[in-house]
């Protein structure tokens, strides 16, 4: 086995000296929810302005706070704020949060429950379900189908607004045993491929053909379904901001990448995604 | 020269795994001082309220390798015999190749097709079981199955050809058979090499991730009911390696006794995977010499 280790050795070497990434990109990495305009504008200025630009979406919103935190990447994308326990966290690091619109967390299920009659939930019959108190659709008016909760996983903007909205602070959620999904991507496509499946999600992924979001119910047994105009209104309860994230003030590519994002350009490009540019929701609280 | 250089980097390679044992068991010590033994047997993990029980991740890795293993083994084995004593040189020495060349796969294209096939087939298969969905421990470990059985086959038909012709053909005079000369003779002398692939295999399949992390559906703090039944095997849940690929690497950063949790959890795989490796190693070892 000896004449393996040098061949092994060598690259092992050549490994390490391998330089990572060129230094004067932009590095951008966080929720898979704010990636989607973000993505698009830097996909433009790579073709306008010749930008170097990385976008990633590891971890999704505490990915984006951590690596920004570290200095890995110059702009994080979260769709929570920063909260006191990341600034602790990061001492060094003045983070920086620039508003670039809003986005609702539904509570979206498969086509086989909404066709069964289930549109809205109540907050408690959510939890219930959450914490496997109901495991049927006929118990919440549906046809009888075992209910599949797909969690977000913990990290995400997503399920940390499910949690405010249900428990008032992540911190009171209870500990469930469920499986897990990561992205909107992954958690779209397994709500679509299983019946009786709920999971929380970014309502702009809810297409409505595969996946369908469903109302909240008030006490009144009101329904609130999450649109444009409730969001906006914030009389649909779940819904969060979508965040840029600079050490300090942004500067150079990173500035540019911001400014690109507020301008008309960049909040249409929000608006395409599903979420809510800033002078809507604005025009709207003006009301 | 040749023999320096040999020795040098021998010598660096296992100061390097020494080192990286040393590394994660200095950094998960808070953890194990925080959960003692609870660790590794207690079934509950919720980081937010600082319990680490790690048993369901150990459960998970076992099941899903041991699927793995149990269907690997006898398709391996069987298709080894077909190389090793029926094909004539060329031609084994063909498939062989081929069957390495698989091995060679990169494991995120075997997760692909666990999601883009196993899993759907896996769901409707079992729909009168009451399955909740596709991701299972059983989807993962049939997924493992296919990953590892290029390494079965091919360390398994290494060590039937290690068995010396002489001995066979004193079977075929003694009267017996093909089949039985392959029963009393070279599956009894090469047992040690055939365990010895097994293990290879099993080390491979307990430290995939991507490909689990794909279809396993990451269920935290899941334990079957009744242990003596197939049915835990049709419900999702977690591995030390789906764990660790997860979000929750990212969050414990910065939490001194959660990060330290997450290394302990490498720390347990990096001990189960390197002690099955080693037998495999081991046994291979004693079948050649």
């Amino acid at each position: 086995m000896h004449h393996l280790n040098l061949p092994l050795g060598l690259s092992l070497i050549a490994f390490a000296f391998t330089p990572i990434a060129s230094a004067d990109s932009l590095k951008i990495n966080g929720s898979t929810t704010v990636n989607l305009p973000v993505a698009e504008a830097a996909e433009n200025l790579r073709a306008e302005k010749k930008m170097e630009i990385q976008v990633d979406t590891q971890g999704g919103s505490s990915g984006g706070i951590s690596m920004l935190g570290d200095g890995l990447v110059q702009i994080g994308m979260s769709s929570k704020p920063v909260s006191d326990e990341d600034r602790t966290k990061f001492p060094k690091v003045k983070f920086n949060e620039i508003h670039i619109g809003e986005d609702a967390v539904a509570l979206v299920v498969s086509k086989d429950v909404w066709d069964g009659g289930t549109h809205a939930l109540t907050k408690q019959q959510a939890k219930d379900i959450y914490e496997g108190k109901i495991t049927n659709w006929k118990d919440v008016g549906g046809k009888p189908q075992k209910i599949v909760f797909f969690n977000k996983e913990p990290g995400r903007g997503t399920w940390e607004v499910f949690a405010h909205w249900a428990y008032g602070t992540p911190k009171n959620a209870p500990p469930v045993s469920l499986p897990e999904v990561g992205g909107n991507e992954e958690t779209r496509n397994k709500v679509g491929a299983t019946r009786g499946a709920i999971s929380q999600l970014s309502s702009a992924w809810a297409d409505g053909k595969k996946v369908f979001a469903l109302g909240v119910k008030g006490d009144d047994g009101k329904v609130v379904m999450p649109t444009n105009d409730n969001i906006a209104s914030h009389s649909y309860p779940m819904s969060r901001p979508l965040f840029l994230l600079t050490n300090g003030e942004p500067s150079g590519a990173a500035k540019m990448l911001v400014d690109y994002m507020l301008s008309t350009t960049g909040q249409a490009l929000v608006r395409k995604h599903g979420y809510l540019s800033l002078d809507q929701l604005s025009s709207t609280a003006a009301k | 020269m040749t023999k320096f250089w040999s020795i040098a980097f021998s010598v660096l390679a296992v100061g390097f795994f020494a080192v990286l044992i040393a590394l994660f068991a200095v950094q998960s010590l808070p953890a194990w001082q925080h959960e003692g033994a609870g660790y590794v047997t207690k079934s509950r993990w919720f980081y937010r309220a600082h319990e680490f029980g790690a048993l369901p991740m150990i459960y998970g890795t076992v099941a899903v390798a041991g699927v793995a293993l149990l269907l690997a083994a006898p398709l391996g084995i069987a298709s080894a015999i077909f190389t090793a004593e029926y094909l004539p040189r060329r031609m084994r020495l063909a498939v062989k190749v081929l069957i390495e060349m698989l091995a060679g796969i990169p494991s995120v294209v075997y997760g692909l097709l666990g999601i883009l096939l196993l899993r759907d087939w896996v769901y409707e298969l079992f729909t009168r079981f009451d399955i909740s969905s596709g991701d299972t421990l059983l989807t993962a470990g049939v997924l493992l199955a296919v990953m590892i059985l290029p390494t079965v086959v091919t360390f398994s038909d290494d060590a039937l050809r290690s068995v010396p012709s002489a001995q066979r053909r004193a079977a075929r005079s003694l009267g017996l058979t093909r089949a039985e000369t392959i029963f009393a003779v070279s599956l009894r002398q090469g047992a040690r090499g055939l365990i010895s692939a097994l293990l290879l295999g099993l080390g491979r399949a307990l430290g995939e991730t991507i490909a689990v992390f794909l279809v396993v559906g990451r269920q935290d703090n899941h334990l079957p009911e009744r242990w003596l039944s197939l049915r835990p095997l049709i419900e999702s849940g977690q591995t030390l390696t789906s764990k660790l690929g997860g979000s929750e690497t990212n969050i414990a950063y910065g939490d001194p006794l959660h990060w330290a949790a997450m290394i302990g959890l490498g720390l347990l795989l990096l001990v189960i995977v390197a002690g099955t490796t080693i037998a495999g190693v081991w046994e291979k070892t004693a079948a050649d010499a």
